[in-house]
């Protein structure tokens, strides 16, 4: 590389508002051509938003984006293509019924008419081998792996022989295996001429990839692109964290970051609870295969008061199920639950939110909250459940005990008559914790509580986890990041294809957990409890 | 309560809208506007007996309207209003002719029971539909429509026809004067205390009671509400069998009160205006009995309109469809003027 050649992509003073809210305030950057540049920094950083930008998809408030040298017109995904620029979404846009011949050829410039399926895979068969992507051109989309559909994805972005290959957070539904074979794959690009930004947030993966990295925090660029041979990890943890969480615990920091550590200070606080009965009791649960994920086959995990169990694997394997199943909303083939010591197969999810069950669920803004009705009707809606339909309610007192909830957990909000859509994200979650966490919660079930939530609000779940748990309430985290699991359960539980494929204790080791959630560690299953 | 009062009040300017539409069509057509606008006001509340005449018109429509708001709270899109107030209509009659010479004050509460039932069972199968198969309940309610209009033609043709018609529109034999709850203008103490007790505890049901606020979750998010361990069903057929008692109630009153028989093809847009009525007043109850009598007036408007601006009755059907056209496109038409606010 000359060092006169232009950069392969810069931005100059970019600004990005969406309506009251900066997402990209002034950032100008430029990233050398044939690297590796990783942009790192927290949900709400501004690192999608920024993807978009290069990549045409969004059209900033201000500012510029050159290509190679010259500068394209912003907002317009097909002059950014022209000029060698394509963008790998974070969520998978790949048709799911479509074989992978079909996916290739969609979208793929070129003729129009008749198609044959032979002809389909002869055209496609020495681009993906040119790739190291072997893969049946006859296997349709849903039936892949993520890591073949997302290979199939950068496959695509490369049929107009790109220049900047942009991945967003393409690590982020990957297991530890599938990360290492993306990186491979990427130092490939390399090889070939093709510079590659990576949108990421774990400084782990960060270090293990990139040339350069760039760290952006609220909006702005903070450092970079500085080579990554030039910075530590704890520097790199400062710049992306900031003063957020000062006086946090480093447990936490270092979770939140991605910065691997050892876990071996194993959370104490449940010890008390030690002795009592199991809260959860599943026996060789199995369910009724549905439309909504893979069936559980003969899971029987079980916690106890005062710990928190996390269900580790990639996404897809059955944690969704197994929620299903313990909040009545997946059929069962077999098996029992029992929740407090009591057999609540039968029983309704009415009965079992009585009996204490509570649960954060995955979706927060579907799931987990009706975002068109107000702050008070969302909250209160549990309550209203325990008791009969026609029962006499007082807005009024309603909306006061809410505020006084809603006080307590620290929600920002304006009134409690006003939308639940209207809250960010974080203050979202609050709410529904303010629902589902009280004195009579056993089981606390919480899903990915920490997606797309900022750093403040990622900390503030965990210590609020922490605290139920310390309160004697059994605590299920299903979570896709392992740095999360690792950090705040006691113990981890890897799924796969609706089976526990192992167990783990602290101090976890990171590759082993890795190898169970890819099925490469069937050995470990049992080996430690 | 502030905020549901300016939704309504910004309803009633797409009425205005609409009215001012009209009145600028009229005009092109060769009527005369402005004579026409003051004949619907004068038609509707000043002339001497026309609030009398609206509120005639206003109280079945409100009773309808308000039982549709409940399910349209709930998620469930009950289109079938009419087909429900048809079929209350013909259970009424059926169980008169049942009950004929029996003592008025056991007759006249089976009655109503037996319209009641009616109108809910009418409202039931599409309902169950929807949660037995996840049929759209919009599809089968609608064609419960045209089932009940035909239901109406034959019972007043066959099982229940009045000999002595004289054939231009084959109708029921007359109710006993006995078992009547008003004259033929239509408003009686009887009437209007029914429609009271329904506004009463329909308010309550909806602003006073778990099943309000869940029901009404449970419309805009029904995921959430299964999460949180409600049963849909119960919310959602419930709200919608409540609307169908209500417009079967609606239905008993036409023919216990003003009309005292059933005929073929009587009042065929009632329930459509109740759906109107109802989406205009933003589902709310209160708003409900507002714009419920503000129809009225139209109602009432339409007898006087040809009279005094020369306009035929079914201008009234043109104005109703016109207020139709703005509700529907309403948060379009919101959007597109707040849209050009903010780029201003």
């Amino acid at each position: 590389m000359s060092i006169h050649s232009p950069p392969a992509l810069a931005c100059r003073d970019v600004t990005v508002r969406y309506g009251d809210v900066t997402a990209l305030s002034d950032v100008s950057v430029a990233f050398e051509p044939g690297l590796i540049h990783a942009v790192v920094g927290q949900n709400g950083a501004g690192k999608t938003t920024f993807a978009r930008v290069a990549s045409g998809l969004v059209q900033p408030t201000n500012g510029a984006v050159e290509i190679a040298g010259q500068v394209i017109r912003t907002g317009h995904v097909r002059e950014s293509r022209a000029a060698g620029v394509e963008l790998v979404h974070q969520s998978f846009a790949l048709p799911p019924s479509f074989t992978v011949a079909e996916a290739m050829e969609f979208g793929a410039p070129g003729r129009g008419g008749l198609y044959s399926r032979k002809g389909l895979a002869e055209k496609w068969r020495a681009h993906l081998a040119g790739l190291d992507i072997q893969v049946d051109f006859s296997k349709r989309i849903r039936d892949l792996p993520v890591e073949t559909q997302q290979s199939i994805e950068i496959a695509r972005a490369l049929i107009t022989d790109a220049k900047v290959l942009i991945l967003d957070e393409p690590t982020a539904v990957l297991s530890p295996a599938g990360i290492e074979m993306l990186f491979a794959r990427v130092r490939r690009l390399k090889q070939r001429g093709v510079t590659v930004i990576l949108i990421l947030h774990k400084i782990r993966e960060v270090l293990g990839i990139a040339d350069t990295i760039t760290v952006l925090r609220g909006g702005r660029r903070v450092e970079g692109p500085v080579s990554a041979a030039d910075i530590s990890a704890d520097r790199l943890a400062t710049l992306i964290v900031g003063d957020a969480v000062k006086g946090q615990n480093p447990g936490d920091r270092d979770a939140l970051v991605g910065n691997g550590g050892t876990h071996a200070d194993v959370p104490s606080g449940h010890q008390r609870y030690a002795s009592l009965a199991p809260a959860l009791v599943l026996s060789a649960v199995s369910t009724v295969p549905d439309s909504e994920g893979a069936p559980l086959d003969k899971v029987s995990p079980s916690i106890r008061p005062g710990e928190i169990v996390g269900i580790a694997g990639v996404e897809g394997n059955g944690q969704k199920t197994l929620v299903r199943a313990i909040a009545d909303l997946a059929g069962l083939s077999a098996g029992t639950i029992a929740l407090g010591g009591e057999d609540i197969t039968r029983k309704s999810l009415a009965a079992r939110r009585a009996a204490g069950l509570r649960i954060i669920p995955f979706e927060r803004n579907i799931e987990g909250l009706s975002l068109t009705s107000s702050l008070w009707e969302n909250w209160s809606a549990r309550e209203l459940l325990q008791g009969p339909l026609l029962r006499l309610v007082n807005p009024a007192r309603i909306r006061a005990l809410c505020d006084g909830s809603l006080k307590r957990w620290g929600v920002h909000y304006h009134t409690s008559a006003q939308r639940a859509g209207s809250l960010s994200g974080g203050n979202a979650q609050k709410v529904i914790l303010a629902r589902e966490i009280d004195a009579d919660a056993k089981l606390i079930i919480a899903a990915q509580p920490t997606r797309g939530l900022d750093i403040g609000a990622t900390a503030f779940v965990w210590e609020s986890l922490r605290a139920a748990r310390d309160k004697g309430a059994a605590i299920l985290l299903i979570s896709s990041d392992l740095d999360e699991l690792f950090d705040i359960s006691d113990r981890v539980v890897v799924m796969l294809s609706g089976r526990v494929a192992g167990a783990f204790a602290a101090p976890y080791d990171i590759q082993s957990v890795g190898a169970a959630m890819t099925g490469a560690g069937a050995a470990a299953t049992g080996a430690q409890r | 309560m502030r905020d549901r009062a300016i939704a309504i009040l910004r309803s009633l300017i797409f009425v205005a809208f609409s009215l001012i539409l009209c009145a600028v069509v009229f005009q092109f057509a060769g009527y005369n506007a402005p004579q026409m606008l003051t004949a619907v006001v004068d038609g509707a509340f000043l002339r001497p007996g026309a609030v009398e005449q609206s509120l005639r018109w206003a109280l079945p429509l409100f009773i309808t309207a308000v039982g549709v708001g409940i399910s349209f709270r709930a998620g469930f899109f009950n289109i079938g209003a009419q087909g429900q107030f048809y079929v209350g209509a013909i259970a009424a009659a059926f169980a008169a002719e049942a009950l004929r010479g029996g003592p008025a004050f056991i007759v006249i509460p089976l009655i109503f029971l037996a319209g009641m039932t009616g109108g809910a069972l009418w409202a039931l199968w599409p309902g169950l539909l929807k949660l037995r198969s996840g049929t759209d309940e919009v599809i089968p309610a609608l064609r419960g429509n045209f089932l009940a209009g035909l239901l109406l033609v034959y019972v007043t043709s066959g099982p229940l026809k009045d000999p002595s018609g004289s054939g231009q529109q084959v109708s029921s034999r007359p109710l006993d004067a006995a078992y009547r709850i008003s004259n033929s203008l239509g408003l009686s103490p009887t009437i209007i205390g029914i429609a009271i007790v329904v506004g009463i505890l329909m308010w309550v049901l909806v602003n006073r009671t778990s099943f309000g606020v869940l029901a009404s979750l449970a419309g805009r998010n029904g995921t959430m509400v299964r999460w949180q361990g409600a049963k849909l069903w119960q919310l959602g057929l419930s709200s919608f069998v409540i609307s169908g008692a209500l417009a079967g109630l609606a239905g008993t009153i036409e023919f216990m009160g003003p009309n005292g028989r059933i005929a073929s093809g009587f009042l065929p847009t009632h329930g459509f205006t109740a759906i109107l009525i109802a989406l205009v007043a933003n589902l709310s109850v209160v708003g409900t009995a507002a714009v419920a009598i503000f129809f009225g007036g139209l109602a009432s408007a339409a007898l006087y309109l040809p009279i005094m601006a020369g306009l035929p009755a079914a201008a009234i059907d043109i104005i109703n469809a016109a207020i139709a056209l703005f509700i529907t496109a309403r948060t379009h038409v919101e959007k597109f003027l707040r849209l050009g606010r903010r780029s201003s």
